[in-house]
């Protein structure tokens, strides 16, 4: 499966960089992630539940990260491996692009799934892939700017101008091309996004954002069997 | 004439209980104590097992036992075993790579089976079965039928190198290139018979009992052969001894082939019954029967035929590859050679044929008959090549049947492939459809059609198989490890009730209903007062199953053989009861007469004074009970003209079969109307495989891609015609009772019908099967 999109952010390049940043808002963000931890430097661990109807899978996720390039892009491969229901593993070239005041986050994914993932899954993959990776912004927003609003844990950092207008013209929320998740929900606040820009700025700089992108390679995997079946 | 006797349309006897739902089907089967057993398969199409954790599986809730492929081995199973050898070029016959129950170093397929989670409910084995924890280092996959013999290709078995299993050849080569330095004209076609998985209604499934009281064994299977399902596991995988071992297919829901094999899932049900002193059951899932079920067809071949200036064939070249996939089933290499090379003589009197057969693993499931097995795929290659030939020559398609066809009076005719036929008469079948068909109308409805904006087309397949599986010294002599004789016992009860045991498994053809005609025709018996029973080895003697179209021939026989015993135990009773000379004694419509009185005796008096016997004849022992075994002296040779037309909507690419003609020549019909719905059924199949089936391996990652029903198009209703099915009998010699098989003539003969259909609708010289829409349009397209 080859999977590419884009989607535009209304935030500096640095910033969405920070605010993708930490591993705890990641890991709220992804449904049924239980489980998400660094095991070095350029790779860690990931652990995906999901049950839907009758079939439950649980991934465990490892994604390692190579040609990095802060704050450019990378190059990672992940694999999630599903026990019975099979595995998802792949590759993924993302890149950061500065456009305007906002930042282009391009992927490309080239994607395996076997067993019982491919057997049920195949025709569901692009599809689903694509819906998924919306909810996973959707998500993420949506988390980060809840968190923020209650106890932010760590004092905020000023923000940039750039996000500020951003914030004000209402297009902080990510712009989410070519799916159909339920973007209204996603509309943060500013205060929503001061949070975000909060988080950014604890994160212990490792460049995880592009764990997102692994981690939707295990999310492809789990929705599609649970798709399938 | 007895009523209800041979050519009734009797209403079946079983669908009754099917459709009231009191079928009893293996998954009915619970037993007190029942434990479930969960398979992990592989999700690799080719890894090393580097290393497998089962800890925390066998600590999980209700888990009772975790095994792996060693498990077994160390209680001495056997693993699965081909029942074939085949000889090869240079006197070699095939490799016979060893298969475990579990597989132990190496993963060979998607779904190739591991480790085994026994637990109290199946909830838990399959959430057990999660944390099974196995170390795979993924290697190259070949999945290519044409590829995998490639120098390069991943190599799946030491015992196999380059991955063939056997290299096979048949006929006369050098007679083959006189004939086509000589030819007038020669045609080719290349093509691929697709691969299909079965999908029987009811998925597979086994359920293992042990008494540990008495240390007897019972196994409950989705088998279309329970005697061969406990032969097998006894002579080679040494689960029990036979005569300690009761194998019991109940109802089973379709067949189609898969469920002739043995396979790892019913033995580990039967073995580990006895391990655990517990019942345990599996039954595969939708998706498991897709990665597991034995699978079909899947050649490729070019086929070339030389002719004479008048079309008349001079030679036939076949060289041809078959995916055998990850392992050798039950009959695997037996079915692209001997049931396959053998029919390629088709009607016709082609003098030189000369096939290669490369047969060649790949990390697919398991490839093994499948309904005509081999004969679905030499009818294909032949009619297809014939329609090609046709094509070359500038002959209509039924002139060049017609010239090359043997004729009726050369029968019985010596093929240059073996088989010899013993009936047949190929120009009545082809004359028959052609009318029925209104083929000589075919031009004007093709011209009405393009006036709607419609391809019309018009398709031929004449058709031959060889069922009536199989006389054994035949087989023997070629390889195939078992006798295919078959057996039955009629027993009078002594009230003149009859119960029938026979050998062969009845999985949806009907048999309690014509074979209960068969002894009403045989012994005056109403139908209702005989019962027949199948399907379990503590209750027949011994069979050898249904496949091949064998029931009848074979099974029928044996029947009727055991009811000419009863007659001449019968005759000796009368007459002495009757006071007459044995000779003197008549039997018609269920009663003994002296010759020209009107003294007579009624069967069921017989009986009754069998048991009774206080007035009897001195050395005659008492009862009416006898069996018979029946091996059969030659294959039967169904065959028949079926005509298909077809009209496609070139801006769609979607197709209607608007008529479809079946002209079957199936000698002596039982029960007319079982023999309609095998046609139906086997049509279906058929044209299934022609327009929509397809298994689909992925050729880099080695995954299946149609592992479901969105995937894998099966046939429906909406798809298929109401079909005009008639028939041309010719009585065989060799079979006693004139019947020659019919259940997978349907799936035999449709394909190329349908296929030569749309090549002649688009003009076109050939397309690959399955003809789906979008290969349609494209073509369609393409043809302007």
């Amino acid at each position: 499966m080859d999977l590419t999109g884009e989607y535009r952010i209304a935030a500096s390049r640095e910033r969405v960089w920070e605010a993708l940043n930490d591993p705890e808002v990641l890991k709220a963000s992804i449904p049924g992630c239980t489980e998400l931890n660094a095991v070095g430097e350029d790779s860690f661990t990931a652990s995906v539940t999901a049950k839907v109807g009758p079939v439950k899978a649980k991934f465990q996720g490892q994604v390692t990260l190579s040609d990095f390039d802060p704050p450019n892009g990378y190059t990672i491969q992940g694999e999630g491996k599903g026990g019975p229901a099979g595995f998802a593993k792949g590759g993924a070239k993302v890149t950061l692009i500065e456009d305007g005041d906002g930042t282009l986050l391009q992927y490309e994914v080239n994607a395996n799934v076997g067993g019982k993932l491919a057997q049920i899954g195949s025709r569901l993959i692009d599809g689903t892939a694509k819906k998924l990776a919306g909810e996973f912004f959707t998500t993420f927003a949506e988390i980060a700017a809840a968190s923020g609003a209650k106890d932010a844990p760590s004092p905020s950092p000023p923000l940039t101008p750039a996000v500020e207008a951003a914030v004000a013209s209402g297009e902080a929320a990510p712009e989410i091309p070519r799916v159909d998740a339920d973007e209204a929900a996603a509309q943060p606040t500013a205060q929503q996004v001061d949070a975000v820009a909060g988080e950014d700025a604890t994160g212990e700089g490792l460049p995880r954002w592009v764990w997102l992108t692994g981690l939707i390679l295990v999310l492809i995997g789990i929705i599609a069997v649970l798709g399938g079946d | 004439m007895v009523e209800n006797g041979i050519g009734a349309s009797l209403k079946r006897k079983e669908d009754n209980r099917f459709l009231t739902g009191k079928g009893n089907y293996t998954d009915d089967i619970n037993r007190r104590g029942q434990t479930h057993v969960y398979i992990v398969r592989s999700p690799h199409a080719h890894a090393t097992i580097n290393s497998v954790n089962t800890a925390a599986a066998a600590a999980a809730p209700g888990v009772v036992a975790v095994y792996g492929g060693q498990d077994l081995i160390d209680d001495a199973v056997g693993g699965l075993v081909c029942g074939a050898s085949v000889t090869g070029k240079g006197g070699e016959v095939n490799k016979a790579p060893p298969r475990n129950v579990l597989t132990i170093d190496k993963a060979r397929f998607v779904g190739d089976p591991i480790i085994a989670v026994i637990a109290e409910t199946l909830a838990q084995a399959k959430d057990a079965a999660e944390l099974v924890e196995i170390d795979y280092t993924e290697l190259p996959s070949t999945v290519s039928t044409a590829n995998s013999d490639a120098d390069g290709a991943p190599q799946l078995h030491e015992e196999c190198p380059n991955n063939v299993a056997l290299d096979w050849e048949l006929g006369d080569k050098a007679a083959v290139d006189a004939a086509f330095a000589a030819a007038h004209k020669t045609a080719k076609v290349e093509l691929i018979n697709n691969r299909m998985v079965t999908n029987a209604m009811e998925p597979r499934a086994a359920v293992g009992e042990y008494n540990s009281g008495t240390g007897d064994l019972t196994l409950y299977v989705t088998s279309q052969n329970p005697h061969v399902h406990r032969l097998v596991m006894s002579a080679f995988m040494n689960i029990m001894p036979e005569h300690k071992f009761r194998v019991v297919a109940p109802d089973v829901g379709g067949g189609f082939g898969s469920k002739i094999f043995t396979y790892n899932e019913e033995a580990i049900c039967a073995w580990a019954a006895k391990k655990l002193d517990r019942p345990v059951k599996w039954t595969s899932d939708r998706s498991e029967g897709f990665m597991s079920d034995a699978h079909g067809r899947d050649h490729v071949s070019t086929a070339e035929m030389a002719m004479d200036a008048d079309g008349k064939f001079l030679g036939m070249r076949v060289d041809s590859k078959s995916n055998m996939g990850a392992y050798l089933q039950l009959f695997s290499v037996s079915i692209p050679t001997l049931f396959h090379g053998f029919l390629l003589a088709g009607q016709y009197t082609t003098p030189a044929i000369y096939l290669e057969m490369r047969c060649v693993m790949t990390n697919t499931a398991p490839v093994d008959a499948a309904r005509g097995a081999g004969r679905p795929e030499a009818t294909y290659l032949l009619e297809r090549l014939v329609d090609v030939s046709a094509r070359e020559m500038g002959l209509d398609p039924a002139e060049i049947r017609r010239r090359n066809f043997i004729k009726a009076d050369q029968m019985p005719y010596q093929t240059p492939v073996v088989q010899c036929y013993d009936s047949g008469d190929y120009d009545a079948s082809l004359d028959k459809a052609l009318g029925m068909a209104d083929y000589d109308g075919f031009s004007a409805r093709q011209a009405e059609a393009k006036g709607r904006g419609k391809l019309r087309g018009i398709g031929l397949s004449s058709y031959i198989e060889a069922c009536g599986v199989a006389p054994s010294a035949a087989v023997g002599s070629l390889g195939v490890g078992v006798g295919l004789w078959e057996s039955a016992q009629v027993r009078f009860n002594p009230t003149g009730g009859v119960t029938v045991f026979t050998g062969t498994h009845s999985h949806g053809q009907g048999h309690e209903t014509a074979f209960a005609q068969l002894v009403t025709e045989r012994l005056g018996v109403p139908v209702e007062n005989v019962e027949v029973v199948h399907g379990d080895t503590d209750k027949g003697q011994f069979g050898m199953g249904t496949y091949g179209s064998r029931s009848l021939p074979v099974g029928g026989v044996a029947i009727a053989n055991a009811c000419d015993k009863i007659i001449a135990k019968g005759k000796k009773i009368a007459a002495h009861t009757l006071e007459a000379s044995e000779d003197d004694i008549e039997f018609g419509d269920g009663n003994f007469t002296v010759a020209g009185t009107d003294k007579v005796m009624n069967i069921a008096e017989v009986a009754f004074t069998a048991y009774v016997p206080h007035n009897y004849p001195e050395g005659v022992e008492p009862g009416l009970d006898e069996i018979a075994f029946f091996d059969p002296l030659n294959f039967s040779f169904p065959a028949g003209a079926h005509v298909c037309e077809v009209e496609i909507d070139p801006d769609t690419g979607t197709l209607e079969i608007v008529n479809y003609t079946a002209i079957d020549d199936f000698g002596v019909l039982v029960n007319p109307m079982i023999v309609e719905g095998q046609v139906h059924g086997g049509l279906a199949h058929g044209i299934g495989q022609a327009l929509l089936e397809g298994c689909v391996y992925d050729e880099d990652s080695g995954q299946l891609i149609s592992g479901s029903f969105m995937d894998y198009c099966m046939p429906r209703a909406d798809n298929l015609p109401s079909f005009n099915v008639d028939y041309s009998p010719t009585i065989p010699l060799h079979n006693p009772l004139g019947v020659k098989g019919c259940g997978e003539a349907g799936a035999i003969a449709a394909p190329p019908a349908v296929i030569n259909a749309i090549v002649n609708a688009l003009d076109i010289k050939h397309l690959d099967m399955p003809a789906t829409p979008e290969k349609l349009w494209r073509a369609a397209q393409a043809a302007g």
